[in-house]
């Protein structure tokens, strides 16, 4: 994609940046190549480190093409995941927000980071004050009534996600919301659209990785692969790809057990899933939840090629 | 590639500045013609006719004083109408006039400048010196400014740099550049504090240095505080003195004046070596109405100088302790302390930072080369493809927009890696709103008018619907060579507007008042706009439960000197609390409640013993 260009950036530098950028839609800890679950010391020198490589005065004053705004925007994501994982309180909430960081952890470190303690109830004080707020706001406008207001986007939804139209109809449901949050009918409705919207994203994107897959191109693939499970961590399939290819490539064992992590909790009965992510888990030496998924695909599927190949030669039970 | 083209760093200091370069790996200074490692910031138009800079005006101020520019860098980027230019006016004894947009110009002559055309000749000067070193053109250098200078501060001084024909690879924060000088090719590894107190600025900034990346972590200070401060306090104490022995003032007589500031300087210089020093000023004055010219002469102690500047010292710490909470980090936990600034050799001034820092300061490098050489390093380490050098550095002020109510928010914060861009959805403020104003400042102040106004721009077209249902995405981004740029779009078009700031808006506070008045229908309106609604409620919540504490300590304290004083006390914080509830700021409705949290735990404190 770059060939045409003159770039003054060694050949090797060259692919480095383009690895990184495709790397950016990753977790904090795997953007800065750490395991995750690093302590902000780790982190801070991973980011130091790579500072060294990728902070744009590295390449002042040189002829850059399109890499100019490769490398500003992998430096300003090097910057953001150092600042939310050095920071005690940013690194928490970042944890609290992402369930499959906190599985990635566990996955990688078999320890389970802290739960913040939910300060609950000024927490929700402050929300409902907040609430009331935007609700009288809302209402103090004579021309639309609520009700009637609920209800006209409750049919403009239902219109948009009858057309395959998930993202529309979120976006309307989410202005119902905030005019009647109590409304049942919207709150359903808008967590189906919600997860059916995120399923046609990640969906558009496993497509896309499969269609990479078939012209060769497999880096662009795992790209593809990886936004389409960040997108929704519940794209087995996706997630699978991505652990595969990764393991063909060479990557991090522990970066290809955690995708495999989130393809087994989204579909724990599926043989390959387990066999995969029991020999990742293997190969980064925690051998005790190998076993254990070992165990567990021996038993959903005792004559399954998979389980064939891998585990029964391993693990002669 | 040929001969790689020299390079050059500068530091454009108040009252001297230096020039460096990297030779062979090392940083060093560069000598000026006469064979000085500092050139005074000075410029001058000698009686006939000649431009002199450098040490050459320094020498002929005292006769020509109202054609003498010192100091232009406590002006540079500045408003004519801003209170800090007022008070220089005072003190100067060259005249100072308002441009066409509130710019400073400075007569020399019967000719007007600019401040950046004044630092220019300064630059130039240097740039010559360079050049006379090197026998070849230089173009590209790394110039310094205090941390603390703002967009428009730095966007003049870079302006000079031009003028001066030099293209400004990069301006660099003075204490970062002296980090970069003393830890440059060693082995430091841990957190650094650099203290700079110079002529006109004072700065403060904590660095975390590994291995060749020098990290700024936080970093504050004050441009209106340095050695000149300190003058001017021995200044005061001399003509007060004089003025009520002899009925007159000094500062009038310009040449005087500038008798006065030589003096004082070298008073200070001489206490820093000495217990007391005699200033004698013969013939200063003529009186009124005649007769006997009036000398001045006085003794001033150390004691004396420390009595007249304490402020100014204690000023610096507080200054430093608020740098290292931002930067979360406890003096003991830093590595090194670097002085920088021909200010801190003043005994008093290493005393105040000995017993802040609680580690005596490391010496070696020359506290007035120091940030030249710094600025050498980050030069070498832009240009040459081989060095181990990496800078980075963070924005010293916040930037944020105008919203709804006069307020800011806030999108990047103080001390924010750059470069760095950030995106955040804002509503419209009013119905049927179609076009929102989006001004861009900087500063920490709260309200919108107390801030620096660096440009604003406006986004038409949008749908007529009601307030808060039309999204805008508001972006700022500063790339890597510090230039600030915002964009706005309206999420259900796409249609977008944008702005490079590429020159100091810098509007007085009075004026931008204004501008925030008439232009309050047009505001956009924070999504986080809640926090304050927020805020309020739960300072209802501590009130309510303040007022509950009441009867229950009365009744406890049984009618108590120490009760009746304790109720009376948490009746006027209600009152207070009450008024801020209904109130705009968020600033006050965060302290009435800090007063009502410490009522609160201290009412529950007694009401615990007592039980």
């Amino acid at each position: 994609m770059a060939d045409a260009e003159k770039v003054d950036i060694p050949e090797d530098r060259q692919k480095e940046i383009l690895a990184l950028e495709a790397k950016l839609s990753a977790n904090h800890f795997e953007v800065l190549g750490v395991p995750a679950g690093a302590p902000a010391e780790q982190v801070r020198d991973a980011f130091h480190a790579l500072s060294r490589k990728f902070h744009p005065d590295r390449y002042h004053g040189r002829e850059l093409g399109s890499f100019r705004a490769r490398i500003d925007s992998i430096f300003k994501r090097l910057v953001e995941a150092n600042n939310v994982l050095t920071d005690p309180d940013k690194r928490q909430a970042y944890f609290d927000a992402n369930p499959f960081v906190r599985a990635a952890i566990r996955a990688a470190t078999g320890t389970n980071p802290a739960l913040k303690p939910q300060p609950a109830a000024p927490k929700s004080a402050e929300e409902e004050a907040r609430d009331a707020e935007r609700r009288a706001r809302l209402a103090r406008h004579p021309y639309l009534a609520k009700v009637s207001k609920v209800q006209e986007n409750l049919a403009r939804a239902r219109a948009h996600m009858e057309k395959g139209e998930f993202s529309h109809a979120f976006t309307v449901l989410n202005i119902a919301s905030q005019v009647d949050p109590q409304n049942a009918d919207v709150k359903a409705l808008l967590s189906d659209a919600r997860r059916r919207a995120e399923h046609e994203r990640s969906d558009a994107d496993y497509k896309r990785g499969m269609k990479a897959l078939e012209e060769g191109n497999e880096e662009l693939a795992l790209q593809a692969f990886k936004a389409a499970v960040n997108i929704s961590a519940s794209n087995h399939v996706a997630a699978f790809e991505a652990a595969r290819l990764l393991e063909k490539s060479g990557g991090d064992p522990k970066e290809i057990s955690g995708l495999a992590q989130k393809a087994v909790e989204a579909m724990p009965t599926k043989v390959e899933y387990r066999v995969l992510l029991g020999r990742m888990l293997d190969a980064s030496g925690m051998k005790a939840l190998a076993k254990k998924h070992f165990e567990e695909a021996l038993r959903l599927g005792p004559d399954h090629p998979d389980v064939k190949k891998h585990v029964k030669k391993r693990w002669p039970f | 590639m040929a001969e790689r083209e020299p390079v050059i760093g500068i530091d454009l200091g108040t009252t001297n500045s230096v020039v460096a370069f990297m030779q062979d790996g090392t940083p060093t200074v560069i000598r000026n013609r006469s064979s000085s490692n500092l050139t005074p910031s000075v410029v001058a138009l000698s009686k006939t006719g000649k431009m002199l800079v450098g040490q050459i005006a320094k020498r002929q101020a005292i006769t020509n004083a109202t054609d003498t520019v010192y100091a232009a860098k406590r002006l540079i980027g500045r408003k004519f109408s801003a209170p800090q230019t007022q008070d220089a006016v005072k003190v100067l004894p060259y005249t100072l006039h308002a441009g066409e947009h509130d710019d400073i110009r400075i007569t020399l002559g019967d000719k007007q400048y600019s401040v950046p055309e004044i630092s220019a000749m300064v630059l130039r000067e240097l740039k010559l010196d360079a050049e006379a070193f090197f026998g070849q053109p230089v173009r590209k250098a790394v110039i310094t400014v205090p941390a603390y200078f703002n967009d428009g501060q730095r966007q003049a001084t870079k302006d000079a740099g031009r003028i001066a024909g030099l293209e400004v690879l990069r301006i660099i924060n003075e204490p970062t550049a002296a980090a970069l000088a003393y830890g440059f090719g060693k082995t430091v590894n841990g957190k650094i504090a650099v203290f700079d107190l110079g002529g006109g600025t004072f700065d403060v900034s904590v660095l975390d240095v590994s291995s060749g990346v020098f990290d700024v972590i936080a970093t504050g200070g004050d441009t209106y505080l340095g050695g000149e401060d300190f003058d001017n306090r021995i200044i005061e104490w001399l003509v007060f003195d004089f003025a009520r022995e002899n009925n007159l003032d000094l500062r009038k007589d310009r040449m005087a004046l500038q008798r006065l500031k030589d003096a004082a300087e070298k008073a200070k210089i001489e206490l820093s070596n000495t217990k007391e020093t005699q200033i004698n000023l013969p013939f200063i004055s003529s009186p009124p109405g005649g007769g006997a010219a009036l000398h001045l002469q006085k003794t001033l102690t150390r004691d004396k100088l420390e009595e007249l500047c304490g402020d100014l010292i204690s000023r610096t710490v507080s200054i430093c302790e608020q740098v290292l909470v931002e930067a979360k980090v406890k003096p003991t936990d830093l590595k090194e302390m670097i002085l920088v600034g021909g200010m801190t050799r003043v005994p008093k001034v290493i005393d105040a930072v000995k017993t802040f820092f609680r580690r005596d300061p490391c010496k070696g490098v020359h506290p007035d080369e120091v940030v030249a050489l710094g600025a050498a390093v980050q030069a070498d380490a832009l240009t040459s493809t081989d060095s181990e050098v990496v800078l980075l550095d963070v924005t010293p002020q916040s930037l944020g927009v105008a919203v709804a109510g006069g307020y800011v928010r806030r999108l990047i914060p103080k001390n924010t890696t750059v470069p760095t861009s950030v995106t955040e959805i804002f509503n419209t403020s009013k119905d049927d709103q179609t076009t929102v104003k989006i001004m861009v400042l900087q500063g920490e102040a709260e309200l919108a008018h107390q801030n620096e106004l660096l440009g604003e721009f406006i986004l038409t077209g949008l749908r007529k619907a009601r307030r808060g249902e039309v999204e805008i995405d508001v972006t700022f981004e500063i790339n890597s060579e510090g230039i600030v740029s915002v964009s706005a779009r309206d999420r259900e078009t796409g249609l977008q507007q944008s702005i490079q700031v590429t020159a100091s808006g810098g509007l007085t506070e009075d004026e931008l008042k204004r501008i925030m008045e008439e232009q309050a229908d047009m505001l956009l309106e924070a999504r986080s706009g809640e926090e304050l609604t927020a805020k309020r409620a739960e300072l209802k919540a501590l009130m309510k439960e303040v007022e509950g504490l009441i009867p229950q300590l009365d009744k406890a304290t049984q009618g108590s000197e120490f009760g009746r004083d304790a109720i009376a006390k948490a009746k006027t914080a209600l009152e207070a609390a009450r008024k801020a509830a209904e109130g705009p700021l968020l600033v006050r409705v965060n302290e009435s409640a800090d007063t009502l949290n410490r009522t609160v735990s201290l009412f529950k404190g007694v009401l615990e013993r007592i039980k």
